[in-house]
């Protein structure tokens, strides 16, 4: 009886397995349409031409279905129709760092089929793509293979030329889109942002057939003169790989901000070498859509927090990778830049006091009744200094000036090859306590952050990305109490322990005694 | 008496798997159903409170109190237990120890904070600067969707498109609260294909959490003020009421209604 059902099972989810691999049959382009009349019309558009109700508001912008552009394909660098699995698995799990959705969680199988089916009608593609990507002998990942691939990468700026040196697509180069919107170069040490993914071969596949409507272009054409063999493809997309940094991963359990303590002087530049030794946080910067004037598409996407303090001051270390170096009056970036070009910034929000019971001021500049106190950054023009300034703000409205040196602000910021980082520096205490927070170890502070990008369509002033609060904490030190504690409990715990053990003995013994006695 | 003395767990054991079924179910039900990791003070205090509980069952009667205890008593007294006894007493301080050494050098993790989603409206809201009775405001479209479908589609489209120009970065373009910002902001934008936010409304209600936003929630639904932006600054009242529509046939819900109460 058992040995017939297990039968049965096997039987079974052998062949559910073997529906599940052929529901990839072609799909039905009425229900297509209706779904993606439902669905997809509000940013891809009726007609499929990516001018839908939000195409205005987005960067990138909806994909054109009729331009045939697929930039995650894996049909050859010379075809432009894409295969079916590509456009599936696109609309299946979407495209990070774009406002493009995976939709499997709202979305059969078949149902994703016939979309399939119904986008790529768009563009007349009836037939199969011939060509297709060639994979030769993938190459394993090695110290020896990232080593050439990094060769490769910078031989005659091939990669450098977009991505930069360190590949945080800094490099000075102003790049459009087939729709003539703004690109950006990826940011390959961020691999969470990829659309398709950093597998090596992912991104072997990204080299060897490009990304279409971008000027990201392929290495596999003949025709190119920087043109790659297979092998060395393999290289790059292991060096890629090795690209990405893991401090940068935000972890949403992570709000807060732990300060240590030193002993002696805070570093007061960000290239101190003792700020390796701290713990960085990352969040992630939204764009700020809430108050007038209200801002769309933003460059900056995270900052990175660290701070430490000693008897006297705090110090934070703010992080940031930004394209692009803005300073006003500089040819080189005046050139790359969106007119008129803005000074890149950064800023500390901070309420005024410590709250009680978590009641804590509105993240947008505060309120009414929780004022906040703000520090800004600003990175300078050719004629001028960086500058660091403070405001006291009630709201988005209702903003007083205030003399950052009077409260003993200090900031200073240095920009290396696609990141900025800015140190700002404040005493524990200031003379004013009744606007500027007084810091008190121990104690969650609630803090959030704002950053500007000079270069990205003028961003200033409320159009700019910005985080929601988290927490920066004094982190007491606990010294030695902890340890000594501890030894003292187990102490107490296994001497206690004894001393029942032995007087039951002894109670037993002494029982025994006496029974005999009577005896 | 020889009936009634069935092989079955000892007691001391069963109140040791009854703390800790409740303890992994915590964990099941906050961090893997509800996929929200549930802090560790909380932890403790509902925890301090269920051995408390379980304690005052187990010792309920002298004679369970009595079953409870001779095991503990017997690892003590009984000679035979001796190789079991140094174990015990070497793990007991040792864990009492860490216990303490770990709840010393603080955990840092950030405040609880727990507020209401959905506080109850002040019968009279401000909006627009006119007053509005949410008892009696109804949706001025609602009734198309039976006397004229096609001018209904027709609205719904229209409050599509506010949705994805205003919404979509943080309710998500799946209606489903994961926009694409949604994980930078605190709290989280709601979710409405959920059946515990707009399903459980009525059209006024939603009209004014529209219109007033984060800002405009009463003080019960503080500690702080959420980053749902105050529409009426940037939407025409005609407008919310067709983003309405929209939030409602997009997920297929039903507003409530005064007569379903
Ligand atoms: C909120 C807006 C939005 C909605 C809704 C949306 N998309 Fe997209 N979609 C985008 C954007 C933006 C891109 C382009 C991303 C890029 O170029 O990096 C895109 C790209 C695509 C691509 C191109 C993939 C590639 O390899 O280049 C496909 C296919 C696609 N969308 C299908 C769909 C389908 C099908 C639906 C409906 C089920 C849908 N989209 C709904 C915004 C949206
Ligand atoms: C002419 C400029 C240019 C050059 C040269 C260039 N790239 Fe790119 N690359 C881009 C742009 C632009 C994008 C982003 C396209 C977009 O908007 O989606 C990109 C995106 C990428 C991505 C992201 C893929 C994904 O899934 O999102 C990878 C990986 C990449 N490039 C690797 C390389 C490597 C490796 C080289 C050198 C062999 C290289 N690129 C050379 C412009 C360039
Ligand atoms: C900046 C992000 C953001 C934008 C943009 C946004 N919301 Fe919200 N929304 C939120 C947050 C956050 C909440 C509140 C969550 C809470 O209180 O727990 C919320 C709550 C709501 C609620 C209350 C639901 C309930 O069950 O109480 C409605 C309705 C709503 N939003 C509709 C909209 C509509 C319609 C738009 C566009 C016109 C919009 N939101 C735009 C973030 C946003």
């Amino acid at each position: 009886m058992r040995q017939i059902n297990l039968f049965k099972l096997v039987l079974l989810v052998g062949l559910l397995l073997v529906a599940g691999t052929t529901v990839a049959k072609p799909g039905d382009l009425d229900r297509g349409k209706e779904i993606y009349d439902k669905r997809c019309t509000w940013c891809h558009g009726d007609e499929g031409d990516g001018l839908g109700a939000a195409e205005e508001y987005l960067n990138p912008p909806p994909r054109d279905f009729t331009s045939g552009n697929y930039k995650v394909k894996t049909s050859g660098f010379d075809e432009m129709v894409p295969n079916d699995d590509d456009v599936y698995r696109m609309i299946r799990d979407g495209m990070p760092g774009t406002s493009m959705p995976g939709w499997s969680s709202l979305l059969s199988k078949q149902d994703m089929w016939d979309l399939v089916a119904y986008v790529k009608m768009f563009a007349e593609f009836e037939e199969a793509p011939e060509q297709q990507v060639d994979y030769g002998t993938p190459v394993a990942t090695s110290a020896e293979s990232i080593a050439k691939g990094k060769e490769i990468f910078e031989d005659g700026d091939r990669c450098v030329e977009c991505h930069g040196k360190t590949g945080k697509g800094d490099a000075i180069k102003g790049l459009k889109g087939d729709a003539s919107e703004r690109t950006w170069p990826r940011n390959l040490t961020k691999p969470w942002t990829y659309l398709g993914s950093n597998t090596p071969k992912d991104i072997f596949t990204r080299i060897s057939a490009g990304i279409p409507g971008t000027e990201m272009p392929s290495f596999a054409d003949p025709k190119s003169k920087k043109v790659l063999s297979i092998e060395e493809r393999w290289h790059v997309a292991n060096y890629v790989v090795s690209l990405a940094k893991t401090e940068k991963v935000i972890n949403a359990e992570n709000t807060v901000i732990k300060a240590d303590m030193l002993e002696g002087d805070l570093p007061d530049s960000p290239d101190d070498e003792r700020w390796e030794q701290t713990i960085p946080t990352t969040f992630l910067l939204v764009p700020q859509i809430i108050g007038e004037e209200r801002f769309f598409k933003p460059s900056n996407d995270t900052i990175t927090v660290r701070a430490v303090y000693n008897d006297k001051a705090v110090a934070m270390l703010l992080e940031w990778d930004d394209r692009t170096k803005s300073i006003p009056g500089d040819e080189r970036a005046e050139k790359i830049a969106d007119k008129p070009i803005q000074e890149d910034g950064v800023a500390v929000q901070l309420p005024i006091e410590i709250p009680d019971k978590m009641v804590k001021p509105y993240f947008g500049m505060g309120d009414a009744t929780h004022p906040v106190n703000l520090w800004q950054w600003k990175s300078g023009t050719t004629d001028a200094a960086e500058t660091v300034a403070m405001f006291n703000s009630r709201g988005f409205k209702d903003v007083e000036a205030r003399d950052a040196a009077d409260a003993g602000l200090q900031a200073k910021g240095s920009y290396h090859e696609g990141t900025w980082r800015v140190v700002m520096v404040r005493p524990l205490t200031t003379a004013d306590a009744e606007n500027d927070l007084q810091f008190i170890e121990g104690r969650f502070i609630p803090v959030a952050f704002a950053a500007w990008d000079g270069s990205n369509l003028g961003e200033k002033g409320s159009r700019h990305t910005m985080t929601t609060w988290y927490w920066l904490l004094l982190k007491p030190s606990t010294g030695v109490m902890p340890i000594i504690m501890a030894l003292l409990i187990a102490g107490l715990f296994a001497g206690a322990l004894l001393w029942w053990a032995r007087n039951a003995a002894t109670g037993k013994a002494a029982g025994k005694d006496s029974k005999e006695g009577t005896v | 008496m020889i009936m009634i003395k069935k092989r079955r767990i000892p007691r001391l054991l069963q109140l040791v798997l009854v703390v800790l079924g409740i303890y992994f179910g915590f964990i099941l039900t906050f961090d893997v159903i509800l996929g929200q990791l549930i802090p560790k003070s909380l932890l403790t205090m509902y925890m301090f409170f269920v051995i408390s509980g379980v304690l005052m069952v187990f010792t309920f009667t002298e004679e369970s109190t009595q079953e409870l205890i001779d095991p503990i008593k017997a690892l003590v007294e009984d000679p035979s237990k001796k190789m079991l006894r140094n174990i015990v007493f070497v793990i007991v301080p040792l864990l009492a120890g860490l216990y303490t050494y770990s709840s010393l050098s603080l955990s840092f993790e950030a405040p609880v904070e727990l507020r209401t989603i959905h506080p109850a409206p002040p019968s009279k809201v401000k909006a627009y600067g006119k007053r509005f009775d949410l008892a009696t405001l109804e949706n001025p479209y609602r009734k198309y969707e039976k006397e004229d479908p096609d001018k209904f589609r027709e609205l719904v489209k229209e409050g599509g498109d506010v949705y994805i120009q205003g919404c979509q970065y943080c309710h998500g373009d799946k209606l489903d609260g994961k926009g694409p910002y949604a994980e930078g902001l605190n709290p989280t934008p709601l979710n409405f294909q959920d059946v515990g936010t707009i399903a459980q409304l009525q059209e006024s209600y939603v009209f004014w959490r529209i219109a007033t936003g984060g800002p405009g929630l009463p003080a019960e639904a503080a500690p702080w003020i959420s980053s749902m932006p105050v529409w009426q600054d940037f939407l025409s009242e005609d407008e919310i009421w067709k983003v309405i529509l929209f939030l409602y046939d997009y997920t297929g819900h039903q507003p409530r209604s005064w007569e379903h109460e």
